[in-house]
């Protein structure tokens, strides 16, 4: 499973993708894939749409119009899609009463997956001491690397993940950065998306910006912030027309 | 089939299952026990009419009734907890076919609320008849419609489970969807009886009355306000196909 085996093709592919709630539009037409080998951060201010794009590229949500695929197919059609695809999603929390190992260990039952891959993903983000440990008790740092031990689980070539350094410390930060570039490195797509800008800086190859849920950018870090002092100046210059809540802005 | 053993591994790895089914286990044993007991030593003193209607199943399964809510509970909890808790996410991450994930949890938890009803159907059944031995009051299961009546019993509890595990997914909710458990279980009752000035329909559908008609040896055809035996059974299928089907419907919304 190797993804350096693999066919070299966008792993994820958004294709118009729209979503409305009544008559507000969370996600308008958008349209964008992510490629392989690279960290893309996927940026936009908050309720810019982003949470609702990686919950339809995961099939949580129904998508009005438009398709989300994954490796060229919908991710419902994925019939053990943790090896396709890992996925960190802040909402998916562990039962409270679970062992962060029985926690992993379901998921990789589910997927047909080897008990070893638990031993592996535990260990790969460090859980492994507490491993025995109900979920109820760990920190906010504790649970998200549980996320990602989640999202590791299958070895999936793609990984998806919602707000990775929620929570961290500027340790587990560093950490997640630099597994990030290590799993780029290794060939796979990661499609990061994050508020905070700084972060992206240090982590992304490219960028998706999205705000009021449509799509402002589509580009390399690099090419991005050229013409601005810093990457923060060129997301503001980007969103500005496209944020809900600036103060004197209107919604 | 890996969809059932990944609802497998998480019905036993949550404290709440043993918890739920210990209390089962606690509730039969005990109030069949008491209740087993209090029928013999007043054997000697009870009325001739009394002693013509003994059913000898009857005080040993005093305990079931509440056993049923230890195991609705287990129902209910088995789903709800994967909302609040945002599992549910991680379910349908790992298993994107809702009818697929839902299917696999309900199979589980009926395999599992199948074999924990017949146990105590049959545990409850072999403890009190140890005590109406004594007397000489105990009935063996080859006497007719015994173990019809132990096997029934087990299969309403069953039953039960699921209709707490098809109300749990209906509201998602541990506290509202147990409610709905209590209101459905017992409360019915006395709405059903109240109704009874126009109609024995409603008390002869009620989901408690079905569990009583098939866990007694005796024929109960005396009563209007009781469902036939065969309307008893139809009763049962009724409730876990609606509560299958209520369940089965409303997984296939968005989380």
């Amino acid at each position: 499973m190797r993804p350096g085996g693999r066919t070299v093709g966008d792993m994820i592919e958004v294709q118009q993708l729209t979503k409305r709630y009544g008559p507000r539009t969370a996600v308008e037409d958008l349209t964008f894939s992510v490629r392989p080998g690279s960290v893309t951060g996927f940026l936009g201010p908050n309720g810019a749409g982003k949470s609702t794009t990686i919950r339809m590229l995961l099939a949580l949500t129904t998508p009005t119009s438009g398709r989300a695929l994954v490796n060229g197919r919908p991710y419902q059609n994925l019939r053990q899609p943790l090896r396709e695809v890992g996925a960190l999603v802040d909402t998916a929390g562990p039962h409270g009463g679970r062992t962060a190992y029985r926690h992993l260990h379901w998921l990789a039952a589910s997927n047909g997956l080897d008990r070893r891959r638990v031993d592996e993903a535990l260990d790969r983000t460090g859980l492994t001491g507490v491993a025995g440990r109900r979920v109820r008790g760990f920190s906010l740092g504790m649970r998200q690397r549980l996320g990602i031990a989640a999202a590791l689980l299958g070895d999936p070539p793609t990984l998806v993940l919602d707000e990775p350094v929620n929570g961290l410390d500027p340790e587990g930060v560093h950490w997640i950065r630099a597994l990030m570039r290590g799993l780029a490195g290794e060939g796979r797509t990661i499609l990061v998306s994050s508020h905070l800008i700084s972060e992206l800086a240090l982590a992304a190859d490219r960028l998706l910006v999205i705000g009021g849920g449509r799509l402002l950018a589509d580009d390399t870090v690099e090419a991005f912030s050229r013409g601005h002092a810093t990457l923060e100046d060129a997301y503001f210059a980007c969103t500005a027309g496209a944020v809900a809540y600036r103060s004197g802005g209107v919604r | 089939m890996t969809a059932l053993r990944a609802e497998w591994i998480k019905l036993w790895s949550v404290r709440s299952t043993r918890l739920a089914l210990g209390a089962a286990v606690a509730f039969a044993v005990g109030l069949g026990v008491a209740d087993t007991v209090a029928a013999v030593r007043g054997w000697d003193t009870m009325p001739a009419a009394d002693r013509a209607a003994f059913d000898p199943l009857a005080s040993a399964f005093a305990g079931l009734t509440f056993a049923q809510l230890a195991l609705g509970v287990l129902g209910v909890l088995a789903v709800t907890s994967e909302y609040s808790s945002g599992t549910i996410i991680a379910t349908l991450i790992a298993q994107p076919r809702r009818s697929v994930a839902f299917a696999a949890k309900a199979g589980t938890l009926l395999g599992v609320a199948l074999v924990a009803g017949e146990t105590l159907a049959f545990g409850s059944y072999l403890l009190g008849q140890a005590i109406l031995h004594g007397k000489h009051l105990d009935i063996g299961l080859g006497a007719p419609g015994v173990l019809r009546s132990v096997v029934s019993a087990g299969l309403y509890l069953c039953v039960v489970t699921m209709v707490g595990f098809g109300l749990g997914a209906l509201l998602r909710h541990p506290a509202g969807a147990t409610a709905a458990l209590i209101a459905v279980v017992f409360l019915a009752y006395g709405a059903a009886k109240a109704l009874e000035v126009w109609s024995y329909l409603p008390s002869r559908l009620l989901l408690s009355n079905a569990g009583d008609v098939v866990a007694q040896v005796h024929a109960v055809a005396a009563k209007p306000r009781l469902p036939s035996l065969g309307l008893a059974y139809l009763d049962l299928a009724l409730y876990l196909l609606a509560a299958l089907g209520l369940g089965a419907w409303r997984s296939a919304r968005d989380a």
